[in-house]
């Protein structure tokens, strides 16, 4: 604990070139502003994304066929589903298990035809914040031949509710599969080949047009808690049930968006080290600056009987509190803008003068607005980087004023 | 014996300047005894400056032995001569040297508490600038005081924790005749009241009219030491 005239002395030293002091300031908080910013940014992508693939895309966990993944043929399916799921349900972790069937057809209104892909799902199933049709969804009566497509599927080839839309595959056996179904309504999904591609129907339906009985080609999983995804997907591998098949966690199902993930921490930790090297510059230089100009001084203080570690401290304090006020401004800039920028989001394309767009990344929707979050986690690793180069960056000045002897230093 | 507070044996010292020795004192010898208000006094480069900073442990002679309070300097830790200097000595230098971003009061304070001083230090620092009318300064800085005020915040800040010896370099020697003899009856209140002693180097005649012992200086050697009876209410103006 620095004694209080430390303190005092360290404070008020600030203030003798304010100019300076301004300056190493303005660096600081800057530095750490632009952390948060694209922190803030870069975790509502992050997020939004994150959620997406551990909501309704991929889930936690995947069931299906060991060579569904590389080759996604109709034929590749798991048989007896409805026992597989009784079996996943029972599990205390999972709270949602749902089957789902791809099969990919051409759909055609009147002569022409699109490629498409019926998605055979459970409502009842999907029906949760993690599924493919959430609380809130438009579904229609869905069922019974009648159908979801895909909010951009239905933008591109004008389809709207009530049309008949005619598909035609290939079923499980290699024949012909054809049907007539009535589109109920539109849906919007963050999974692209629902939004862009999708035909959804009932489990039923789509088995109906396949020729299959209850199989599946995909059960999605979604446990209580991420953190216990590697405990649930070991005891499920070892179901009976289950014994012949692939249970993967979310990471190894998508390894390129783990891979992403990864690369947005590493560039959170590029723009951290930017501020790092900003405030060190800034505090280094003024701490410099400043031990230069009182040389004398710190020889009158020798002479007084002041010990160099007091001097040290002296030193440390200023640094510290120049960084932290610095790193307290900055946050409270980033704060400011989260504030503004969360409710509404941030949209890069209104920004560059157009219109707010979609993009698709691995099966992904992706949106240019963004609602920028942050996290306690994101303002201490700055306030720690700050901190931790406020102590780095009195090292030299420390070193030349345990050196001093106090006659030098007074004649300087 | 008991009364000899600083006893300079045979003291050498040289600089090394380039190539150059120069050889500041050339085996000097002094002895300061308690209650002197003693005046060093010689032409510049006489050695009065070095002198004044071996006895006050600020540098090491190169030669002879400076003892002070009984102990030998020479054989003391840069640590030790520091709390030596802390705890036992106090100092005025010529060109104040007060702490700039502190006020009177603090400045003052500044030094009780690198003692270890307590809860008390702000009422003991208060008083001390009180019993030398600085009282009503408390609270300026050092640029918002004249030369003369802050020179007598710089003493005020050199005998509050009560050391046995002061040592002041030139302490007039920024102050008109005025401020000066002003500085010089508070430290000779100082020397009488609190049984402190005083060494001054000086150039100064003012300095050397109040001195009760003026030692001379030439080429680093002691060449008079002139005890004078002249008491407190003795003083005359050397104009």
């Amino acid at each position: 604990m620095a004694a209080p005239s430390t303190l005092r002395i360290a404070w008020r030293n600030l203030g003798r070139n304010r100019k300076r002091s301004l300056l190493a300031l303005s660096a600081i908080a800057i530095g750490q502003f632009a952390f948060l910013a694209v922190a803030a940014l870069m975790n509502g992508y992050g997020d939004d994304f994150l959620n997406s693939v551990t909501g309704p895309l991929v889930g936690h966990i995947q069931v299906h066929p060991h060579e569904w993944r590389d080759e996604r043929s109709i034929d590749l399916v798991m048989n007896d589903v409805d026992a597989m799921l009784a079996e996943i349900r029972s599990d205390p972790d999972v709270a949602h298990a749902s089957a789902r069937i791809y099969a990919p057809v051409l759909a055609a209104l009147t002569e022409d035809g699109f490629m498409s892909v019926v998605v055979g799902i459970d409502p009842e199933a999907e029906t949760h914040d993690s599924g493919l049709l959430p609380a809130g969804t438009p579904r229609g009566s869905l069922g019974d031949g009648s159908v979801l497509v895909g909010r951009g599927f239905a933008r591109r080839y004008d389809i709207v509710p009530g049309m008949e839309l005619a598909v035609v595959g290939q079923d499980v056996d290699g024949s012909i599969a054809s049907g007539l179904f009535t589109v109920a309504d539109s849906v919007a999904s963050s999974v692209e080949i629902v939004n862009n591609l999708g035909i959804v129907m009932t489990l039923d339906d789509a088995r109906d047009l396949l020729a299959m009985s209850e199989d599946a080609h995909e059960i999605v999983i979604h446990v209580r808690n991420s953190d216990v995804i590697d405990d649930t997907v070991s005891r499920l591998s070892a179901a009976p049930t289950l014994a012949e098949l692939e249970v993967l966690p979310w990471r190894e199902v998508v390894p390129q968006i783990v891979a992403m993930i990864g690369m947005i921490d590493a560039f959170l930790m590029i723009i951290l080290g930017v501020v790092f090297i900003a405030a060190a510059a800034g505090i280094a230089n003024t701490m410099l600056m400043s031990t230069f100009e009182r040389t004398h001084e710190f020889g009158m203080l020798l002479s007084l009987g002041c010990g160099p570690g007091r001097l040290a401290r002296m030193i440390t304090v200023e640094a510290v509190i120049l960084g932290l006020v610095g790193v307290g401004i900055g946050s409270a800039l980033g704060l400011v803008f989260l504030l503004v920028t969360s409710q509404t989001g941030l949209d890069y394309a209104a920004l560059g003068g157009g219109d707010t767009y979609e993009v698709a990344f691995k099966g992904l929707q992706m949106a240019t607005l963004v609602h920028p979050r942050l996290y306690v986690s994101d303002v201490a690793a700055g306030v720690v980087a700050v901190f931790l180069t406020s102590l780095l960056s009195v090292i030299w000045p420390i070193v030349r004023i345990v050196r001093l002897e106090p006659m030098e230093a007074m004649r300087t | 014996m008991n009364d000899v507070l600083v006893d300079v044996r045979d003291v050498r010292k040289d600089f090394h300047v380039g190539k150059i020795t120069v050889n500041a004192l050339r085996g000097l010898d002094l002895e300061v005894r308690k209650g002197d208000f003693l005046a060093i006094v010689g032409p510049s480069g006489s050695g009065k400056t070095t002198l004044l900073n071996l006895i006050g442990a600020l540098d090491v002679a190169t030669g002879g032995a400076v003892s002070v309070f009984g102990q030998d300097l020479s054989a003391l830790s840069r640590r030790r001569r520091a709390h030596l200097r802390l705890m036992s000595l106090g100092f005025v230098f010529q060109a104040y040297n007060l702490v700039p971003v502190l006020t009177a009061l603090e400045n003052v304070e500044f030094v009780l508490e690198l003692q270890g001083a307590g809860g008390e230090r702000r009422e003991t620092a208060m008083s001390v600038l009180d019993e030398l009318s600085l009282g009503e300064l408390s609270s300026r800085r050092p640029n918002e005081l004249s030369g003369g005020q802050q020179q007598r915040v710089a003493v005020a800040r050199a005998v509050a924790a009560k050391p046995r010896l002061v040592l002041a370099d030139e302490p007039t020697a920024n102050l008109d005749s005025e401020n000066a003899e002003a500085l010089l009856r508070m430290m000779r209140a100082l020397r009488d009241e609190h049984d402190m002693t005083f060494i001054f180097s000086t150039h100064d005649p003012l300095v050397m009219s109040y001195a009760s012992r003026v030692v001379t200086l030439r080429d680093g050697k002691v060449i008079s030491d002139e005890q004078k009876n002249s008491g407190p209410d003795e003083h005359r103006r050397v104009n």
